[in-house]
């Protein structure tokens, strides 16, 4: 099992963490790693985490599969929530309840949306960079049409609030729902028909099609489910900013997808692990609020993670295990 | 396994040496937060933020921006910038609203915060105004009204509709034209994101889609340039009045030729300098008061009134006008 657990992707991605924080050390002092640092990165992290597990099952399941829609489905569903909840509840009366409220109508927003996304690609057989474009601009649209452009403020409730900022035992809640969220996906990826399945798909889905795999169904579920982890997002955008608005965080796109290339998810599909995927956003959080702690400017951010990209992409040619490896395999030939 | 102990050991002992380090100098920091880097607008407001921090003791300035204009992403920095202890956080808000949280903490943590261009925001202590945004969009109609000879189409930009002293411009602009029955506005409030090729496609586009358009106001300071650009392209130098934010070095060469009639701005170098000067008041517990002169032109009689929160804003009367004929008395 340990073997099967470890392999050189998740190793070089737990090193790079290792090395961020350790240079953090030298460069910027212990402040780097106290524990409200680390609270704060985590609670920034969790949003854009989701999105990259979205773009990675949609990259898994092949046929030039991604999902450009994904923040625009987040925000869409705040905005959405943010307009139907008070008719269910007021935030003054009863903050919890409505906080509720907030959620489930986001999680279904983000059901539909993904489920949009799931027909065009698993049904209608189009190409998802493409159909996912189209949804992301119509999910766009609508957010900016019902708000009209501007930030709606949500103000302040205590609940949502707690959600998105306070820590329980150290953990934000919000990363702690992040890391149940990676956990309950990693579970149903690995010991499930559908995890199964959709790997299978992801490396050749003609030949998925002729061994029975439902192949347009396990499409739509996917999608479905990376749209549903989107309104997630959504809901601890909304809690984080005590606002919606149909443009925050339009740079994640681009991002999310870097997270999730770099955590060694196939492009073409048939790989990816949701460790791997929850590692690499960590290392990118650290690697950025390094930055912003040093004093850089954010477009040497941007390039950095550039040069990193490229750095994974070629260690992903190369086999890097036996140099990682704390356990050296014994080979024949050597002493 | 002793591979693994080696590391743990060398680790704890670099943490050690690095908590023994003494502290940094006990110059309080200001960091000047800005909407995005490396456009003009901001880089002469990084000038005023390094003069203030040169000409005061005590006092470390600075300011950090991101690389895009996106409100998760200055939320990011300023949250870096909680977890860092900085003494006080004076603030561009990309987008007010998205900021209340994350400021709320902040001022919980003990860490002040001011802002510019955000007279809506409830978590802050002292909001800078350069001036009356209202008047200042009204003072743009105005001349826009003149120069089309109270009749026609006009338009109206802004950087995006979060951005609320540009809706504000746009608004009283607005107000001030309707009050003339020939004037009519047309698809007003564009976005250009603040991005000069924006504004320029979009100019473009209006100028497809009403031929017979003769005034433009422009909202971010680049809106000036693309409009200017797009106008310059169709030959419509004379026919059109444009009329917006802008600054004199960029603007310039669209002044000269006539594309953009006039400008109006107030000073970034100023504005973050006055920033710095009420931040710094904040954190030594100095009383800001009605009419109080700041030593800087255009605050010299600033007013002082209550916020939407627990906070004040502070306005001053820093509009300059600029057009063809004075614009290199202005060399930024």
């Amino acid at each position: 099992m340990s073997s099967k657990f470890y392999d050189g992707q998740l190793g070089f991605l737990a090193l790079v963490n290792a090395v961020v924080i350790v240079a953090s050390l030298f460069l910027v002092g212990p402040k780097f790693v106290g524990l409200y640092s680390m609270q704060s990165m985590a609670t920034q992290v969790s949003e854009l985490g989701l999105l990259a597990l979205g773009v990675m099952l949609a990259m898994a399941a092949g046929r030039g599969g991604i999902d450009l829609s994904g923040i625009a489905l987040a925000n869409l569903s705040g905005v959405i929530a943010f307009n139907l909840a008070p008719q269910f509840a007021t935030a003054t009366d009863a903050p919890m309840l409505y906080c509720w409220v907030f959620a489930a109508i986001s999680i279904v927003v983000g059901i539909l949306g993904g489920a949009i996304n799931g027909t065009l690609v698993g049904y209608a057989g189009l190409t998802p960079i493409i159909a996912t474009l189209g949804t992301q601009m119509l999910f766009t649209g609508v957010a900016v049409g019902l708000t009209g452009g501007s930030a709606l403020r949500l103000g302040y409730i205590p609940p949502l609030d707690d959600f998105a900022n306070l820590p329980v035992m150290g953990v934000p809640i919000s990363f702690a729902l992040f890391l149940g969220i990676a956990f309950a996906l990693a579970i149903v990826l690995r010991y499930t028909k559908y995890g199964m399945r959709l790997f299978l798909l992801g490396s050749n889905d003609v030949a998925a099609r002729y061994a029975g795999i439902p192949v347009r169904r396990m499409y739509f579920i996917t999608y479905t489910i990376a749209g549903m982890l989107a309104s997630v997002a959504g809901i601890i955008i909304a809690a984080r900013t005590s606002s919606v608005k149909w443009d925050y965080g339009t740079s994640y796109v681009m991002v999310a997808i870097l997270i999730a290339v770099m955590a060694g998810v196939r492009p073409e599909g048939g790989y990816g692990r949701v460790i791997c995927v929850v590692i690499s956003a960590c290392a990118l959080q650290l690697m950025s609020s390094l930055f912003n702690f040093m004093h850089l400017s954010n477009f040497f951010r941007d390039c950095a993670w550039g040069l990193l990209l490229l750095l994974f992409l070629a260690a992903s040619k190369v086999d890097l295990s036996m140099y990682l490896r704390f356990r050296t395999p014994v080979r024949p030939g050597r002493a | 396994m002793g591979h693994s102990k080696l590391l743990l050991a060398g680790v704890s002992a670099l943490a050690m040496v690095c908590i023994g380090l003494p502290a940094a100098a006990a110059d309080k920091e200001i960091v000047t937060v800005v909407k995005v880097t490396g456009e003009n607008w901001f880089t002469r407001m990084e000038e005023g933020v390094d003069k203030y921090g040169a000409d005061t003791d005590g006092i470390t300035a600075r300011q950090v921006g991101p690389a895009k204009a996106d409100a998760a992403q200055q939320t990011a920095i300023i949250q870096d910038l909680i977890a860092q202890d900085v003494d006080a956080i004076t603030i561009v808000p990309m987008d007010p609203s998205a900021l209340e949280g994350v400021l709320r903490r902040a001022m919980k943590r003990g860490i002040v915060i001011t802002t510019h261009e955000a007279d809506n925001l409830q978590n802050t202590q002292v909001d800078m105004e350069a001036f009356d945004n209202h008047e200042f969009g009204a003072h743009f109609a105005e001349q826009i009204v003149e120069c089309m000879g109270e009749k026609g189409q006009w338009t109206s930009f802004v950087g995006s509709l979060g951005s609320l002293t540009h809706v504000q411009w746009a608004d009283g602009g607005e107000e001030y034209a309707a009050k003339f029955p020939g004037m009519e506005l047309v698809s007003p409030k564009n976005e250009s994101f603040n991005d000069a090729n924006r504004a320029y496609e979009i100019a473009k586009e209006i100028l497809r889609t009403y031929p017979d358009i003769k005034g433009f106001q422009g909202g971010s300071a680049i809106d000036v340039i693309g409009i200017g650009r797009a106008v310059e392209e169709a030959g419509l130098e004379d026919r059109t009045c444009v009329i917006g934010l802008g600054l004199p070095k960029d603007t310039g060469p669209y002044l000269e030729t006539g594309a953009v009639d006039s400008i109006a701005f107030w000073d970034p170098l100023d504005a973050g300098y006055v920033m710095n000067i009420l931040t710094k008041m904040t954190v030594m517990g100095e009383e800001i008061k009605d009419g109080m002169d700041l030593g800087v032109q255009g605050y010299n009689n600033v007013k002082v009134s209550a916020g939407p929160g627990e906070g004040i804003i502070v306005r001053g009367q820093a509009w300059v006008d600029v057009d063809a004929a004075n614009y290199k008395e202005y060399p930024f």
